[in-house]
């Protein structure tokens, strides 16, 4: 049972080695603000606030005491009063108690299956909890069924169409809300959207039917800051709550203060089994209710010694279990796509060799990280290759992954892990405001993790590339959540929007570093979303209806004052995709040279900005888009996701009454005014090259030393710069950069740049010298 | 860091960590915290939450990383491989002064010794090799699997003690290592003194560790098969002797009948076509008999029964493995059996079974006999 593979696998933000997480991965959506977009045209947001018939978040008080028509099994019940074999006899009738239809064949085929998990053991033990108790701890390992059994369970018992208020189970990610919405409402024999429907960010799948709804974190999140309460809802289950993503994170302590006001609200957080205590203690000591899961031991191995080069350590031992060990899958997990490419590589041609001098059976090799087209990633799930001849060794293929497919994807048939340690993770350094992908040492639960992904489908072993000894001293014992690892000025403004007044005691499970947020508030009112006291401005409050970076909203909501907002769009949303330049290994002159094309002298945002024009063009005059992408060496999926994430934006746009409007391309300040529209949003990103002719430049008031990323298009940069992203690899980068002059930053930003504010230096005197000059030359033309 | 070690220049700014900012108490959001409640120091979040003991510093301050920009694995220090060399003896002759036992110093030193060998080997051939770190059932780590994961361990246990030797990781530079193998294998047929023979054999052991590799299993469970009751009890008594695997290994050069090992080698060579049939029809058997449900031919049987003995035996097995000095730092022992057989490349291997497979042809009359089809 692996929806999670079937739907195909999507991207996770976590996993996109190049990008940083400034940008919002369209795909995903963990850690984002999403929301609103699926407005639907029928609801006028100026009377939706007043008449909840309006207002769809409390459309459900229509119609929500309508009776079901039908005499059902479930009138018969009393709701928080039932029992497992009253909701068995439910199960078994041969009408759907929900809705009067009857069931299909396929039903009581899944019905069999439901009734073998392991959740299944426990649903009296589950009910007679759940009716005691407001909040309940759940734990589970994979594979025990709770994501699917313990929703419906619920749905028993709450009796929705009683009392018109709907069950919620949050996911992190997307696929995941969609694809186990698409189950369950096979399992429950109903149309999905219907009775069973799902929520993502640019997708809303329920109707006025709707009883049980999966949704992602982030959507849940959205939907109270227009409902305090959460006043929709009769039970909310935060599922994965493991993961600990910054949405999960802040709906716990949102839904804690809130299980105070409303007591008939109930709470199920469901997490693996590792840190179950702290949810039971953050949760008011809530009781447990723990299943096993079904799960096949899995044998550890360490080295002896710790090895040198860990991506040579792992191609061996790849190689070495194909020579030597049974049949059975092979999951490698590496960091960044350059280097699975790589290993994936080095692994080919030792096969090819091991085939060829011996009898070794064939091995096929896939790679798997974010970025890769989904095709490609479908590809993990083709069978082993079949021995070469008949009776020979057994064929096995061999999967490099990321991250990704630690947690996110299901592949069975892995027998055997390997895992050196590391994996790219998130890191946010308020100090110098870098938000980076870093390869670091994994934690000892995501060894486990690992580990465990070898034990799906039968006894397997995990080899880990380090000593017993670094297992048990460098690593950390959990991965730190996310809301340790981010740049808190999205959340921030979420949290003000949420009307939550005091950020400092505002109760987190891991509160955040004080700097981090610091950080954040900081951010939040130079960009004018806070005022000096800290309260939500006009601004922040629009700001924050866009699912977007602050920095991307304010400057998406301020461009119609450069009249430019029509580009500005498009760049936003260009900015919130992964890159759409491809840049193959085997064709990157090509490739730049193709780049070239599209280049303007200025810099990489408007070179960003011709590339999309140039592909809407190709596409309205009827060329074919993938093809022209291609001799172009642009990414057609993220051009199109670009161009969905600009549909999505234009509307809230619109429904917030803000002009798309363009100068006339002729017009000379065409570029000049994209490049100050740019600035209103990102003044605080600039840097100044420390002396001419000199390669490194100085970030403003952080002081920073940086280069620009050998990617630009700009051949003659400017003294001033503004970037788009701060990148730490060996050096420190900074990528999407366009040229900008310093006297546009006094008139846009002055208060960011207030000569006051700023210590000693090279850029205060620059600074100085170019007010000068501003004021000689008004005083210039003041004397004419 | 030698002076040729790749240079790695990088420039720092005046204050890379921007503690100016840090410092400065009058940023927007330092007053507002403080407005709020905060003083420097505290936790941000509720107060006296009693989730609190789980805070750690990372809800102080933000995370710490070191940048990586290298493959180092993990727990590998840069500099490793050419540190000063003499510490160890100078380490030793402290030792002495301070009055350790000889024998704890004999250990020490050969500690030593297995840790340099241990480097040069993995800088020339740098294989893997793996110790047990027991199972994962579920997500908690235990020694040994819980009830029906009994059977994989049985089968585990049995697999490693038939093959721990073979697999013993403890690789000689490996031509150096055939030759030596059949050296040992020749010297212990000529003068059989039981003591010489214990010694030798570890040596062999270590040596003849990867002759046969992959294919070494069957080959060498296959004759044994042959063998009769007798046999089976004197190879017995020699297993009390030594360690069960030890003696698997020796088995076929220890044998005194060269007559039947020369027969055997024999059947072995003509069934090397074969053998992957077999290697795949033995592993199901096993599988079979250990979990104890299919059908037990009278060959299971007996395999069975052997590797009851070895099981008994195994426990001291076990001791006398994990008693020999360990590599490095390395806190678990290193053959302790369960590790993945040793193997510098694809390539290397299978041409060392090839060349393996050869030299044992020219090596034994009969089959050069056969060869050159002459009677004899």
């Amino acid at each position: 049972m692996n929806y999670n593979a079937s739907a195909g696998p999507e991207l996770e933000p976590s996993s996109f080695p190049t990008q940083t997480q400034r940008v919002i991965p369209v795909m995903a959506d963990k850690g984002i603000k999403r929301s609103s977009m699926d407005t639907d045209g029928s609801s006028d947001p100026k009377r939706a606030k007043t008449d909840p018939k309006y207002n769809k978040y409390l459309a459900h008080y229509d119609d929500n005491q309508a009776q079901n028509d039908f005499s059902s099994p479930l009138d018969q019940l009393e709701r928080h009063k039932t029992t497992t074999q009253q909701a068995t006899k439910c199960e078994d009738s041969d009408l759907n108690p929900w809705t009067g239809q009857p069931h299909s064949q396929q039903y009581f085929n899944i019905l069999q299956t439901r009734r073998n998990l392991p959740v299944c053991q426990q649903r009296k033990e589950f009910l007679e909890m759940y009716h005691s108790t407001q909040i309940l701890v759940f734990v589970g390992e994979t594979g025990s069924g709770k994501t699917t059994q313990i929703p419906q369970y619920v749905l028993y018992d709450e009796l929705p169409h009683q009392t018109g208020k709907l069950i919620a189970c949050t996911q992190p990610r997307r696929v995941a809300a969609m694809s186990v919405a698409q189950r369950v409402a096979n399992e429950l024999d109903v149309e999905l959207g219907q009775e069973v429907g799902y929520s993502i960010r640019f997708e809303n799948k329920t109707g006025p039917k709707t009883m049980l709804k999966y949704m992602t974190d982030g959507q849940l999140l959205r939907e109270s800051m227009h409902d305090h309460e959460m006043s929709r809802y009769s039970t909310i289950i935060l599922d994965e709550a493991h993961e600990r993503t910054l949405a999960t994170d802040i709906l716990m302590a949102l839904l804690k203060q809130i299980a105070e006001r409303r007591k008939d609200l109930k709470i199920i957080v469901m997490s693996a089994t590792l840190d179950a205590q702290k949810f039971q203690t953050y949760f008011f000591d809530a009781p447990l209710l723990a299943v096993p899961g079904r799960t096949h031991p899995v044998e550890i191995f360490y080295t002896p010694e710790p090895e040198r080069d860990y991506v040579e350590a792992a191609v061996r031992t790849v190689l070495q279990i194909h020579a030597t060990e049974p049949e059975g899958d092979i999951l490698l997990f590496l960091t960044g796509e350059e280097e699975i490419e790589d290993a994936c590589r080095r692994i080919n041609l030792e096969v090819d060799d091991m085939v060829r001098e011996s009898d070794a059976g064939p091995m096929r090799v896939y790679p798997l990280y974010g970025t890769l087209p989904p095709a490609q990633q479908q590809r993990i799930f083709d069978k082993a290759p079949e021995p070469l001849r008949k009776g020979g060794r057994p064929g096995r293929k061999c999967i490099v992954a990321t991250n990704i497919a630690e947690t996110s994807l299901t592949i069975d048939g892995i027998v055997y892990v390997v895992d050196p340690g590391f994996s790219k993770q998130k890191i946010y350094n308020p100090r110098s405001r870098v938000e980076s992908l870093l390869v670091s040492p994994i934690s000892k639960a995501s060894a486990q993790q690992r580990a465990g992904r070898a034990g799906r489908t039968r006894p397997g072993k995990c080899f880990r590339l380090y000593t017993e000894k670094a297992f048990k001293k460098e690593l950390i014992e959990q991965t730190y959540p996310e809301i340790l690892r981010s740049n808190l000025a999205n959340t921030v403004l979420e949290l003000k929007k949420l009307g939550v007044e005091d950020l400092v005691h505002f109760d987190l499970m891991d509160p955040p570093a004080p700097e981090t947020m610091m950080r954040a508030l900081e951010e939040l009112n130079y960009l004018a979303c806070l005022d000096d006291d800290g309260e939500l401005t006009e601004l922040g409050s629009r700001a924050s209806e866009f699912p977007l970076d602050p920095a991307l909203a304010v400057m998406l909501i301020s461009s119609p004052e450069f009249y430019c907002s029509n580009e500005i769009l498009s760049i936003t949303s260009l900015l919130s995709v992964p890159s759409i330049w491809v840049r193959p290994n085997n064709a990157r002159k090509r490739a730049d040279e193709m780049k070239q094309q599209f280049a303007h002298p200025d810099g990489d945002h408007l070179t960003l900005l011709n590339a999309y024009h140039a592909f809407k063009g190709a596409e309205q005059s009827g060329a074919d888009a993938k093809q022209w992408c291609h001799e172009h060496f642009l990414s057609p999926r993220h051009l199109m996701s670009a161009d969905n994430v600009r549909a999505q934006l234009k509307r809230i746009m619109e429904t917030h009454d803000i002009e798309l409007i363009s100068t006339p391309f002729q017009d000379k300040n065409y570029y000049t005014n994209i490049r100050r529209a740019l600035l209103a949003g990102f003044f605080m990103q600039v840097a100044m090259r420390e002396s001419s002719n000199s390669k490194v430049y100085k970030t403003v008031k952080d002081d920073q030393l940086v280069m620009i990323h050998p990617s630009t298009v700009i051949t003659s940069p400017y003294d001033w710069v503004m970037y788009n992203e701060f990148v730490l690899t060996t050096k420190q980068y900074v990528r999407t950069v366009t040229n900008i002059r310093p006297e546009w930053l006094l008139e846009i930003a002055p208060v960011y740049y207030d000569l006051e504010a700023f210590d000693k230096g090279e850029i205060k005197s620059a600074l100085t010298r170019i007010t000068e000059k501003i004021r000689r030359r008004q005083a210039m033309k003041g004397g004419a | 860091m030698g002076l040729a070690a790749a240079e790695n220049k990088r420039k720092l700014g005046t204050d890379p960590n921007n503690t100016r900012w840090s410092r400065n108490t009058d940023t927007f959001g330092q007053k507002l915290l403080r407005a709020q409640g905060w003083e420097p120091g505290q936790y941000l979040g509720a107060k006296d939450a009693p989730h609190a003991e789980w805070h750690t510093k990372a809800n102080t301050t933000h995370i710490q990383v070191t940048l990586k920009d290298d493959n180092l694995g993990l727990g590998a220090k840069r500099n490793s491989g050419n540190e000063c060399t003499g510490l160890d003896a100078f380490q030793l002759l402290l030792g002495r002064l301070n009055g350790k036992a000889e024998d704890v110093l004999e250990a020490e030193k050969k500690a030593i010794e297995e840790v340099k060998i241990g480097r040069y080997l993995a800088s020339k051939i740098g294989t893997i090799r793996f110790v047990k770190g027991g199972w994962l059932v579920g997500d908690q780590l235990t020694e040994t699997p819980v009830e029906e994961t009994e059977k994989p361990v049985e089968t585990a246990a049995t697999e490693t003690s038939t093959s721990s030797d073979e697999e013993a990781p403890e690789p000689v530079s490996k031509k150096s290592r055939k030759r030596k193998a059949e050296d040992t294998t020749r010297e212990d047929n000529e003068k059989p003194s039981k003591k010489d023979k214990k010694s030798k054999r570890r040596k062999t052991n270590e040596a003849g560790s990867d002759d046969e590799e992959v294919s070494s299993k069957h080959k060498k469970k296959k004759p044994r098969k042959h063998r009769t009751e007798s046999e089976e009890n004197e190879s017995q008594r020699e297993k009390e002797a030594t360690s069960a695997s030890e003696e698997e290994v020796d088995a076929a050069a220890l044998d005194p009948k060269k007559a039947r090992k020369e027969r055997r080698e024999k059947k072995a060579r003509e069934k090397q076509e074969k053998q992957e049939k077999k290697e795949k029809k033995e592993r199901r058997r096993r599988e079979k008999a250990s979990s104890g449900s299919g059908p037990e031919t009278g060959g299971s049987k007996r395999e069975k029964k052997r590797r009851e003995d070895k099981d008994s035996t195994s426990t001291s097995e076990d001791l006398t493995k994990a008693s020999p000095p360990v590599e490095s730092g390395a806190s678990t022992p290193i053959g302790s059996g369960y590790s993945t057989p040793v193997l510098g490349s694809a390539r290397f291997l299978s041409r060392q079974r090839f060349i393996a497979q050869k030299r044992m042809a020219f090596a034994d009359t009969v089959a050069l006999n056969q060869i050159f089809m002459i009677k004899s």
